[in-house]
């Protein structure tokens, strides 16, 4: 502090005393900026809300890369040209760390009132009153539903609730290094091989060309639920689990054996590729013939490879596959704007022209009618592979299991945590299927 | 300000008091300084009160709770001491994460203050261009926690990382080190680790307060090298040591953004990574928990509170202080 404001004198003269009484002044002016800042605060976040001028403000949030962004945001300029009253406050960011964000905003009471949600969440969300249940919505004709494949809607539905609309369908895809096969004249898989001849076509790849033939998809919740299905059980039953520590066992056997016949990579590689994203996949850093994932990444996974890829199916029956929704739009249950809101997903889903911009970078359109002008109209390689797999498999779609319960996030760790267990040899495949379950049946429990 | 009010240690005892000292406090104008101290403190009392008072509060009352982010706060339940009861008794992956991070701790700090006393003993000379060696030693600390180093840490320490192109060339067959269950926490040690500047610096000026008097009456009393540095420098050095200490434990337990990068933000391979900060952190945002998550960060400030008392009282017994009084 300035000497010069330090009274050290008893007996002050007017050089001091009107120091003195300058600061009171300076103290008494500080006090009330201090004190008015917050109020001026709040009356400004006041004025964002007050929808003064007839206008209304949609706040959106979604996960994806730039490519989806700018189609989004061309499809909500859309919607705005169509109904000026209606502006848009769009945020957007990479996948990793969406859910973190999402709910953390939630937590803050300033959600979106629209977010964009897949079904590894949608359950936790829903079960906590947190999304808007559509149904009368669509009872009302508001939100048309009518073009929608009756399973693709059925997968937005949690405890008898339209939680929420399917922003595309996708379903699970084996995606195959078509260069690498041809180059050493090994023949393609196809859909409806077994598993058995999944792996011994891998152990063959494996030999001939020296790169793995297969990622090894034991850590994979997709992968074992589709396997599941077609043994005639679940990921899910109601509030518990749709299978036993036997299955798993039996599971994680089947894929000791393709490792002990060579036809995966060695653990830590499995690891690296059991990574969600898309750049890790093995079979674009060429780490592996194949990679489990989903169809509608197929253009995407094309952007990280100079070779030609192929998809098909999982292997066995492929009605073990379903016509699942890649993600959903919800709206947030205490959303002032809600009745806009469910107006601008019903926009996003059905109005022609949208949906031409949108294509298929969520999946296939929820819309079939549109899905079909969208299909006949593309011109990108990668994205016509994957429309005509999934447009072959839906003539063999199953019924759309029951949307994933609250601690599924926790079941899919546990899941790659026990597989991974197995797969370094830190545990037989029985231990670390017993592991797993007590594990699950804890995580689904709290 | 501040400075000047602080009570001065060095002068306990000795009776003296500044002289303006005796006159403040009998103006009419104390209460008008002491509002005038408080609006000048504001900015950082708010930040205290808001950014870490009350939400530390409020995480203790949540500790007690099943709060879980979505469900709004009025609908939040009590379960009383339910959450501090699943930690003990029924959840091994807290129980798995505890070990990960006194691992990571007990061998991590001791040889990063090793490293960083070594070379500060070596750089403690008067060579030519030392400066810069100085400045190069320093260097990977000022990277800090960041995501970028992490990065660089994952591509050098995996399958075809240049740690093992390095170790092919003198015919030594590399590990998948960050990807491999056994070692990727101890890859996390390394860099941990080789970050010893900070420590290091203050080592240096540590080095530096030892009186040369002392080096030259130990040599007259036919002291070597090794002698000097047991029976005078590590005495001497013992305050900086301690503070260096206490410090990097508390550091070396809260390590997080390394782990989270190299594990994509799980804790892998099996969980091998998964410290007590990452744990918490998963807990809290991924599996929405955020009731027992706070009891997990209540349960560590408890912790790290603790060993950091074990630290101070065991102090006296090998911390000199040279200023000639018993601490």
């Amino acid at each position: 502090m300035h000497p010069a404001t330090h009274p050290t004198d008893s007996a002050p003269d007017g050089r001091i005393y009107r120091t003195a009484l300058l600061r009171r002044r300076l103290v008494r002016g500080l006090l009330a900026a201090v004190v008015a800042l917050p109020l001026v605060g709040a009356a400004a976040a006041c004025g964002d809300d007050a929808a003064s001028d007839g206008k209304t403000k949609i706040s959106i949030f979604w996960w994806g890369g730039e490519a989806r962004a700018g189609l989004t945001e061309q499809a909500l300029e859309l919607y705005t040209k169509k109904n000026p009253d209606v502006t848009f406050e769009k945020t957007w960011q990479a996948n990793q760390g969406y859910f973190d964000k999402l709910a953390t905003l939630t937590a803050g009471g300033n959600p979106p009132d629209i977010f964009q949600i897949d079904d590894n969440f949608l359950a936790e969300y829903a079960a906590r009153n947190t999304t808007l249940d559509l149904k009368s919505y669509q009872d009302s004709g508001k939100l048309d539903t009518s073009k929608f494949p009756p399973s693709l809607l059925q997968y937005g539905v949690v405890d008898g609730k339209l939680a929420g609309l399917a922003a595309g369908e996708n379903t699970q895809g084996l995606v195959y290094n078509k260069t690498l096969l041809e180059k050493n004249g090994l023949p393609e898989p196809t859909t409806g091989m077994s598993w058995e001849e999944h792996i011994a076509w891998a152990e063959q790849v494996s030999k001939k060309t020296g790169v793995p033939g297969t990622q090894d998809p034991s850590a994979d919740y997709k992968a074992f639920w589709v396997w599941l299905r077609q043994q005639g059980k679940d990921l899910y039953s109601g509030n518990d689990l749709g299978f036993t520590a036997e299955d798993v066992t039996a599971w994680f056997e089947l894929w000791k054996g393709a490792r002990d016949r060579g036809a995966t990579p060695p653990p830590d590689v499995i690891h690296e590729g059991n990574a969600t994203d898309i750049t890790k996949q093995l079979v674009v850093t060429g780490k592996s013939a194949t990679s489990w994932v989903w169809v509608n990444q197929m253009p995407e996974l094309k952007k990280n490879t100079a070779d030609e890829l192929g998809v098909i199916a999982y292997p066995g029956d492929p009605s073990g596959q379903w016509a699942r929704a890649s993600m959903y739009w919800s709206v947030f249950r205490g959303s002032k704007n809600a009745d806009v809101a469910v107006d601008v997903i019903n926009f996003l889903a059905n109005d022609p022209e949208a949906v031409e911009l949108l294509g298929t970078d969520r999946g296939l359109p929820s819309n079939l009618d549109l899905r079909k002008v969208i299909s006949d109209g593309t011109t990108d390689e990668a994205m016509q592979q994957s429309i005509e797999v999934e447009n072959k498999l839906a003539e063999t779609f199953g019924e759309s299991p029951q949307v994933p319960i609250k601690g599924h996030s926790k079941v899919r760790a546990e899941l790659t945590k026990a597989a991974e267990n197995a797969q370094f040899g830190r545990a037989t495949p029985a231990e670390a299927a017993a592991q797993f379950v007590e594990a699950c049946k804890a995580a689904i429990a709290s | 300000m501040a400075l000047t009010t602080a009570p001065d240690p060095t002068r306990r005892g000795t009776g003296s008091v500044r002289p303006d000292a005796t006159r403040r406090g009998t103006g009419r104008i104390r209460h008008g300084e002491g509002l005038a101290g408080y609006v000048f403190l504001s900015p950082w009392l708010i930040g205290l009160m808001g950014i870490t008072a009350i939400p530390m509060l409020l995480s203790l009352y949540l500790s007690f709770t099943n709060y879980d982010i979505l469900t709004p706060w009025s609908e939040v339940e009590w379960v009383g001491l339910a959450n501090y009861e699943r930690m003990f008794t029924n959840d091994p992956s807290w129980w798995h994460s505890v070990g990960v991070t006194l691992r990571f701790a007990l061998i991590a700090v001791p040889l990063k203050l090793a490293a960083a006393l070594g070379v500060a003993l070596l750089l403690n000379r008067a060579w030519r261009g030392v400066g810069l060696f100085r400045g190069l030693f320093y260097l990977p600390s000022l990277l800090g926690g960041s995501v970028a180093l992490a990065i660089v840490w994952v591509n050098m320490f995996n399958r075809e990382g240049a740690f093992n192109s390095f170790l092919s060339l003198v015919g030594i067959q590399g590990k998948p080190w960050v990807n491999d269950p056994d070692w990727a926490l101890e890859t996390l040690m390394v860099l941990a680790i080789w970050q010893f500047g900070a420590p290091m610096v203050i080592f240096l000026a540590g080095l530096k307060q030892v009186p040369t008097e002392l080096y030259e009456a130990a040599a007259v009393d036919g002291a070597g090298r090794f002698r000097q540095f047991v029976n005078v420098t590590l005495p001497m050095l013992s305050p900086v040591i301690f503070f260096n200490l206490v410090l990097e434990t508390i550091n070396g337990f809260q390590g997080f953004t390394a782990a989270f990068v190299l594990s994509n933000g799980t804790g892998g391979p099996v969980d091998s990574t998964l410290m007590y900060t990452l744990n918490l952190y998963i807990t809290g945002f991924t599996d929405l928990e955020m009731g027992y998550a706070s009891a997990m960060a209540w349960v560590f400030l408890i912790a790290i509170a603790l060993i950091t008392v074990v630290f101070f009282s065991t102090g006296r017994f090998w911390v000199h202080y040279s200023d000639g009084e018993e601490h």
